[in-house]
C-alpha cells in the first residue's frame, strides 16, 4: 500500500513539473507581481489562537489562507498536492500517516517550522486542560509522533484512507502557529498570528480591517504576486456588493442570489463559483414517534417540493441534493434512488398510515431558519401532516440536536475532501454525532468497508449502496448541494476554487496592474 | 451652582447601579449559556460544568453581579472570553468612531433643522412652512435602513464620488476619513434635523408672542438680531433636552447604520456581543454607555441652568 502512495506521489509530481515547465513560458509574462486586493467577508474575525477562538468560520479562514500554510492542498482538480509536506504514506491499515515535512521553512518570526512545531500545535489543541472546542475535530488522531526534525507521524484511532486530503482546508486544526509567537505573547497572541504563509500580519483594526503584506522570506519562491491584502468584515449583504460595485473592494464572499445574478451580467465583475462537497439537510429523528414508521418518514419526503423551493428562493443558483454527496464531491452516484416530489403518494401514505400526525420542526430563530420552517410546514401540510414550529437560538438548537430532544431539525455536512468521517459520524449506529439516531446493519457494514480498503471505486460504490438506503429509509431529507460563490472584478485573476468556502486569494494577480 | 452640581451627581449612584443590575438581569435571561457558546460541539454536561466553575458562572446571580462590581470599583472591567479582548480596550478602540458619526449626526441636524426652524416660526402657517414641515415628516417616516441604502445608491453606485463602505481612522488620514463618514454621518443628519427643527419651531413660535419680542421690535431692532439674539435663547430648552437625549443615544452606537456602513462603533460592539454571548463585552459596553448618558443628561441640566436663570435660583 505504502508503494502505491508513494508511487502516485512519485508521479504526480513528474507530472506537476511537466506542467510548470509548460506553463512557465505563457502565464510569467501575463502574471503581474505588486498591488492590494481588498477582500470583503462576511463575519468579523475574533482572532487565530485555536485555544481561543475554537474554529474558523469563513472569514477567518480566507485570513487564514494567507497567513498560514498547511500540510496539503487541493489542486484545481481536486488532487491533493504538497505544501509544507512534501510527500506522504500511509500504513497498510491507514491508521498511521507518515509525513514528510520541507526543509528550510520559516514562521514569519524567523524561528523554524519543523517536525517540533508541527507537534507543539497539536499537542496544545488536545491538552485536555486547554478546552479547546478544537479538539473535537481532532478526535480521530490518537498521538502525534516526531522520529526526526522533518518527519511527524499521526497515529490515528480509526482508519482514514483520505486523510491528507482532510488537512488541506485552512481550518483552525490544519494551519500551524509558531510556537515562539504563542509562547512570547500569551494572550496577546490570538490578535498576533504569525504563520508561515505568504502574507504576514501588517495591523489590525479590530473590527474593520486586517491588513497583511508580503512575506518576503517566503518559501515559495516568486510567491505571493501581491503586495497586500486588507480583509474587511462586510455584514451587510446590500452594502458588501454595493462596495464591490463602487470600487472600495476588490472582492467579497457573497451567497444572495439577487447579488449574484446580477454581478454575472456586469462586464466588470467575475462570479467565481465551486460546488462543494457537501449539502444542507433536514433531520428526521427516527426514534421518536410517529418518525420511527418509515411511512411517515417516506410521506415527509415525497411532499417536499424541493426544486420548486430552490427555484423560488435561490433563482436556480443552487441545486436540490439527490444524496448527501454534494456536486463537487468525487462520489457521484448515476441512481441513488431519490424520493421525487409526489404530493398524491404523500397523501396516500399518510392515508394508509391512518393516525393524525403531529410533529415539531426545530428552527434556528432568525429569518433564515424561520422561513425554511415555514415553507416545509406549507408542504406537509399538503400531504396532510400538522408540523408546528419550534424556534430555537443557535446554541440551544446544536445542544438540543446532540440530545436527540427534537422531531424535525436541520443539520449540514460540510465540504470535506473525503466523505468518509462525517458519513460515518452521521449515520453509524450508536455514533454521537448520530443525530437522528438511525441504525441499520447493513449501513454500519457498508460504512466500515468504505473507510478502510484504497480501491476508490469501490469506496464510490460502498458510499452509493449507503445512499441508497439512505434514501429508501429517509432518516435525513437532503435540501441542496452546498454551492459557494465570491465576486471578484474581472481583472482579479488566480483565485484558488472555493475548497471549505473558503475565499483564497494566495496566488492571485491583477491582470493589469492596479 | 456647585451644590446644583453635586445633587446631580449624587443622582448618578443609583442610576448606574439600576442600568447594570438589570443588564445583568436581562443577560442572564437571554436563551443560551456562555460555556455551551464556547464549547460548542465539546459542550459535554462535564465541561460545561467544569468552564461555569471556571467562569463563576455557578454562583447565584447576585454574587455574580457583585463580584463584577466589584472588579468594576477597582477598574477591572474583564476581558471577553471569546477574543481575550479587554473591556477597556475594545470600547476605546470603538469609541472614536461613535463619537465622531454622532459629532457629524448632530451638527448636521443642527446645521439643517435651526434655519429652516426659525424660518417656519417666523412664517408659521404658510406656504413655506407647510412645505418644510411636510418634508420633515416624510423623512421622519422614512426607515434608517432604507434611507442609507438609497444613498450608497445614489453616491457610490450613480455618482461614484463616495465610498459605500470604507473605515480610514481620524488619526490615519483626515479628507479619506471625512470621505468615509459623509455618508453614514449624511444618513444620521437627515434623520436627525426634522425633530430638532420642529421644536424649535413650535417653542420659538410661543416666544415669538411674549411681551419682550413685542419690546424689542418696538425699539426698532432689525428682524435678525431679535430672531438670534432675544428670541433664540429662550425658544431653545426643548431644542437642548432633545439635543441630549439624542447625543445619549447615539452614544450607544447606531446600530443599523454602523453596520450598513461596515463601521467599527460601539453599536456593533454591543449587537455582537449579544450574538455571541460575550456578556463581559456587554456589561462593560452597556455600563459605559449608561455612565455616558447619565453624564450626558446631567451636562443638560447644567445648561438649562444657563439658558434659564429661574432654574439656576428657584426651586420652582
Amino acid at each position: 500500500m505504502q508503494s502505491i502512495s508513494g508511487l502516485h506521489t512519485v508521479l504526480r509530481g513528474i507530472a506537476v513539473s511537466c506542467a510548470a515547465l509548460i506553463a512557465l513560458g505563457g502565464v510569467a509574462a501575463s502574471q503581474t507581481r505588486g498591488g492590494t486586493v481588498t477582500m470583503g467577508v462576511e463575519q468579523d474575525i475574533a482572532g487565530f489562537d485555536p485555544i481561543v477562538v475554537g474554529v474558523y468560520d469563513t472569514g477567518p479562514m480566507a485570513a487564514a489562507a494567507l497567513l498560514f500554510d498547511t500540510l496539503t492542498r487541493l489542486d484545481d482538480n481536486g488532487v491533493v498536492e504538497p505544501r509544507l509536506a512534501l510527500s506522504w504514506s500511509s500504513s497498510p491499515d491507514f491508521k498511521k500517516w507518515t509525513f514528510k515535512l520541507r526543509p528550510g521553512v520559516k514562521f514569519q518570526d524567523g524561528s523554524p517550522f519543523d517536525a517540533e512545531a508541527v507537534a507543539f500545535n497539536y499537542d496544545r489543541m488536545m491538552d485536555p486542560a486547554n478546552n479547546c472546542r478544537c479538539a473535537f475535530f481532532l478526535n480521530g488522531i490518537s498521538n502525534i509522533d516526531t522520529p526526526d526534525e522533518l518527519t511527524v507521524v499521526y497515529h490515528l484511532r480509526v482508519p482514514s484512507v483520505n486523510f491528507p486530503a482532510l488537512l488541506s482546508p485552512p481550518a483552525v486544526t490544519n494551519v500551524f502557529h509558531s510556537p515562539k509567537a504563542i509562547k512570547e505573547l500569551g494572550e496577546g497572541y490570538n490578535h498576533h498570528p504569525v504563520g508561515t504563509g505568504p502574507f504576514k500580519l501588517k495591523s489590525w483594526q479590530i473590527g474593520d480591517r486586517i491588513v497583511l503584506e508580503r512575506n518576503p522570506d517566503y518559501w515559495n519562491p516568486g510567491h505571493p504576486y501581491l503586495d497586500e491584502v486588507v480583509i474587511r468584515p462586510l455584514p451587510d449583504p446590500g452594502a458588501r456588493f454595493a462596495s464591490l460595485v463602487a470600487g472600495d473592494v476588490d472582492i467579497i464572499w457573497d451567497d444572495q442570489a439577487d447579488a449574484i445574478k446580477k454581478a454575472m451580467g456586469m462586464p466588470s465583475l467575475r462570479v467565481n463559483q465551486y460546488d462543494g462537497s457537501g449539502i444542507s439537510t433536514i433531520v428526521l429523528n427516527v426514534k421518536k414517534p410517529p418518525l420511527d414508521d418509515i411511512r411517515v418518514r417516506q410521506a415527509l419526503r415525497y411532499a417536499a417540493d424541493i426544486q420548486g423551493f430552490a427555484d423560488a428562493f435561490a433563482e436556480g443558483l443552487y441545486q436540490p441534493a439527490k444524496d448527501p454527496y454534494g456536486s463537487g464531491s468525487f462520489v457521484k452516484c448515476k441512481d441513488p434512488g431519490t424520493l421525487p416530489f409526489d404530493l398524491a403518494k404523500a397523501q396516500a401514505l399518510v392515508k394508509e398510515y391512518g393516525k393524525p400526525i403531529n410533529l415539531k420542526f426545530m428552527v434556528t430563530a432568525e429569518p433564515r431558519g424561520m422561513g425554511i420552517g415555514q415553507i416545509f410546514q406549507e408542504f406537509w401540510k399538503a400531504a396532510g401532516i400538522t408540523v408546528t414550529l419550534d424556534p430555537v437560538d443557535q446554541t440551544t438548537f446544536v445542544t438540543k440536536s446532540f440530545q436527540h430532544d427534537f422531531e424535525i431539525g436541520g443539520w449540514r455536512i460540510a465540504d470535506l475532501a473525503d466523505p468518509e468521517p462525517q458519513m460515518y459520524a452521521d449515520f453509524h449506529t450508536g455514533s454521537p454525532v448520530n443525530i437522528a439516531q438511525y441504525s441499520n446493519p447493513e449501513v454500519d457494514k457498508l460504512l466500515e468497508e468504505a473507510r478502510s480498503v484504497a480501491d476508490q471505486e469501490k469506496r464510490i460504490a460502498d458510499y452509493c449502496q449507503i445512499a441508497k438506503i439512505l434514501n429508501k429509509e429517509v432518516p435525513w431529507i437532503w435540501l441542496f448541494s452546498n454551492h459557494y460563490f465570491n465576486i471578484a472584478k474581472a481583472e482579479l485573476k488566480g483565485v484558488h476554487k472555493q475548497y471549505s468556502n473558503t475565499v483564497d486569494v494566495a496566488d492571485a494577480w491583477w491582470e493589469k496592474k492596479k | 451652582m456647585l451644590g446644583f452640581i453635586g445633587r446631580r451627581l449624587i443622582y448618578l449612584v443609583p442610576v448606574v447601579l439600576a442600568v447594570t443590575a438589570l443588564t445583568f438581569l436581562i443577560a442572564s435571561l437571554l436563551p443560551g449559556d456562555l460555556a455551551v457558546a464556547m464549547l460548542g460541539d465539546q459542550a459535554t454536561p462535564e465541561n460545561v460544568a467544569a468552564l461555569h466553575k471556571k467562569l463563576g458562572l455557578d454562583l447565584p446571580l447576585w454574587r455574580q453581579y457583585l463580584h463584577w462590581l466589584g472588579g468594576v470599583l477597582t477598574g477591572d472591567l474583564g476581558a471577553s472570553h471569546r477574543t481575550g479582548e479587554t473591556v477597556l480596550h475594545a470600547i476605546a478602540n470603538r469609541l472614536p468612531v461613535t463619537i465622531e458619526l454622532m459629532v457629524i449626526a448632530e451638527l448636521g441636524g443642527l446645521l439643517i433643522g435651526v434655519p429652516l426652524g426659525i424660518l417656519c416660526a417666523v412664517r408659521a402657517g404658510s406656504s413655506l412652512d407647510k412645505a418644510v414641515s411636510g418634508l420633515a415628516f416624510g423623512i421622519l417616516s422614512v426607515p434608517p435602513f432604507l434611507l442609507a441604502i438609497l444613498l450608497i445608491f445614489l453616491f457610490a453606485l450613480r455618482m461614484g464620488i463616495l465610498p459605500a463602505t470604507s473605515y480610514v481612522p481620524l488619526s490615519q488620514d483626515v479628507l479619506g476619513n471625512l470621505r468615509s463618514m459623509a455618508l453614514p454621518g449624511a444618513t444620521l443628519a437627515l434623520l436627525e434635523w426634522p425633530a430638532l427643527m420642529r421644536v424649535l419651531r413650535s417653542d420659538m413660535i410661543t416666544t415669538l408672542q411674549e411681551n419682550f419680542i413685542a419690546m424689542a421690535r418696538a425699539k426698532g431692532l432689525p428682524q435678525r438680531r431679535v430672531l438670534l439674539v432675544h428670541a433664540l435663547k429662550p425658544s431653545s430648552l426643548t431644542l437642548v433636552t432633545i439635543i441630549g437625549l439624542n447625543i445619549g443615544r447615539l452614544i450607544g452606537g447606531t446600530v443599523i447604520i454602523e453596520t450598513i456602513f461596515a463601521l467599527p462603533g460601539l453599536g456593533r460592539l454591543i449587537v455582537e456581543s449579544i450574538y455571541t454571548r460575550d456578556f463581559i463585552i456587554l456589561q462593560g459596553a452597556v455600563l459605559f454607555v449608561a455612565v455616558a448618558f447619565v453624564l450626558i443628561n446631567f451636562v443638560v441640566d447644567v445648561l438649562y441652568a444657563v439658558l434659564d436663570p429661574r432654574i439656576r435660583h428657584g426651586r420652582a
